[in-house]
């Protein structure tokens, strides 16, 4: 079992955090946050050519983290893969010592810097869960007999969308397609995630809550909200993201208590 | 049906710069319902060039022919006694009238007059939307009418994705989200259950293909010659 699962399983109240692999070839400032982060969190999610502006290649990132001890949650995106290319990163990223994945479909190209640019969605997210479930029991998404490599599953959420219905209806098909755990894009206030929680209860699936410090000055309120939301208990744990300031969430961990 | 629109100008001047006698050639169908490419909008590209010739003080003559339909052989017949007496022809039919139409005439340089944007309807006096990608596998019956793979820039087939905001499009805020709009209907229609199952992936292999369809009544025919 993946030791994030295992986490998610046993602990009451989980962190993970998100950083961006660099725009550069230097690995070395994002080894040396991740070791300073430690045991203080569960998983480091590395976040694929994030707002679709492109970065390195999170698998290898994925795998310069992996051994130096963090557990990884590896985010793919159908913007940038067909199936063909997310099947051979599935096997990669196990071969690389991950086992964990977060399927998204992935902010769509006119939002990024390179607004030009294919976007693929070969697959939606839904359908690459069903993927990563199916090589998982050892077929590729045509059926074809491949060596099994299975990884636990997360999925995105939106707690925020208006109208919620739709969004919740797609979050039941990503819990039937294989999601385990949801990472929820970044919550404005608890009361989001009260009526979210509310709307998806029948699910069994772990909510896991973005917590984000949009600047450095937004680092209190955001420890604010991630202590009212683990006083709550009405999620798995909480997602923080500092976006371009990512040096700063050693001292949101700070500031949460955490 | 389907849209164009008319190229920019200075790009259609570029074009056409190295032919003294051009031949601008539109079509009566689709492009002259949209306004970009029928026997008015080929007549009003002749002037403008006449002047832009006249002004730039080029040696270069423009005329004009129409035929009802450029993606059909018997139409583009007529112009057989024209074209050999220009040098060049400005199609300003869709994509698939000016590639016709260069089939037709191979001796013949053919110029794209216009951009074709897209099958959609005519939404208001001078509006067009789009409304369908051609994808070969209409999941329309499903989503209750509203397409996703046109609508949705994600093409998705599961549901609205994160980005959608207050209904409207993660892409355009002036956008709706297809998948709230299907979602919407379906929920009026009392007919959610369409859209409960997984929706498996696109069968894409085909749709990269050059189409060919052979109405079932012809079969006989074209296999004969194959």
């Amino acid at each position: 079992m993946p030791e994030f699962e295992k986490a998610l399983a046993e602990k009451d109240f989980v962190v993970t955090v998100e950083l961006d692999p660099p725009r550069g070839v230097d690995l070395k400032p994002l080894q040396e946050l991740a070791a300073a982060l430690g045991s203080r969190i569960d998983a480091v999610v590395l976040s694929a050519n994030r707002a679709a502006k492109a970065r390195m290649n999170p698998l290898l990132a994925a795998q310069a983290l992996a051994q130096q001890g963090s557990e990884v949650i590896l985010t793919l995106t159908c913007r940038d893969y067909n199936r063909l290319a997310l099947a051979s990163d599935l096997l990669a990223a196990k071969a690389a010592g991950v086992n964990n994945l977060l399927l998204v479909s992935g902010d769509h190209v006119t939002l990024g810097d390179q607004p030009e640019a294919k976007p693929v969605y070969d697959l939606d997210s839904t359908q690459a869960l069903q993927m990563a479930v199916q090589m998982a029991q050892g077929r590729d998404m045509a059926g074809q007999e491949m060596e099994p490599v299975s990884f636990f599953l997360g999925a995105a959420a939106a707690p925020r969308a208006n109208p919620l219905a739709p969004q919740v209806f797609r979050l039941h098909k990503k819990t039937e397609a294989g999601a385990s755990f949801f990472i929820t894009q970044p919550l404005s206030d608890l009361e989001q995630l009260k009526n979210f929680v509310q709307q998806i209860k029948s699910l069994e699936t772990k909510v896991i809550a973005g917590v984000e410090a949009a600047s450095p000055e937004d680092l209190e309120a955001a420890a604010n909200l991630c202590r009212e939301i683990k006083a709550s208990k009405l999620a798995a744990g909480v997602h923080l993201s500092a976006p371009d300031h990512q040096d700063s969430l050693t001292a949101l961990l700070d500031k949460c208590g955490l | 049906m389907i849209v164009a629109e008319r190229k920019p100008f200075d790009e259609l001047v570029d074009s056409i710069k190295d032919f003294r006698r051009v031949l601008i050639v539109g079509c009566g169908t689709c492009v002259a319902v949209c306004l970009a490419g029928g026997e008015k909008e080929a007549g009003l590209l002749a002037a403008e060039f006449d002047i832009a010739a006249q002004i730039a003080d080029r040696d270069q003559s423009f005329a004009v022919a129409c035929v009802e339909r450029q993606c059909d052989r018997e139409f583009l017949d007529e112009l057989n006694a024209k074209v050999p007496h220009y040098d060049a022809l400005l199609s300003l039919a869709c994509g698939a009238g000016i590639q016709f139409l260069a089939e037709k005439f191979p001796d013949k340089p053919v110029l794209a007059g216009v951009n074709t944007t897209f099958i959609g309807v005519n939404e208001d006096v001078g509006l067009w939307a789009e409304k369908c990608r051609a994808c070969r596998n209409c999941v329309l019956t499903m989503t209750g009418g509203i397409c996703p793979v046109a609508l949705c820039p994600k093409g998705l087939l599961n549901g609205p994705c994160g980005g959608m905001t207050d209904g409207r499009c993660e892409t355009d805020p002036e956008r709706e989200c297809a998948w709230v709009a299907i979602y919407q209907r379906l929920e009026h229609l009392g007919r959610l259950d369409n859209i409960r199952p997984i929706a498996p992936p696109r069968a894409y292999g085909r749709a990269g293909l050059p189409g060919r369809q052979v109405h079932a009544a012809y079969e006989r025919r074209y296999r004969a010659n194959a």
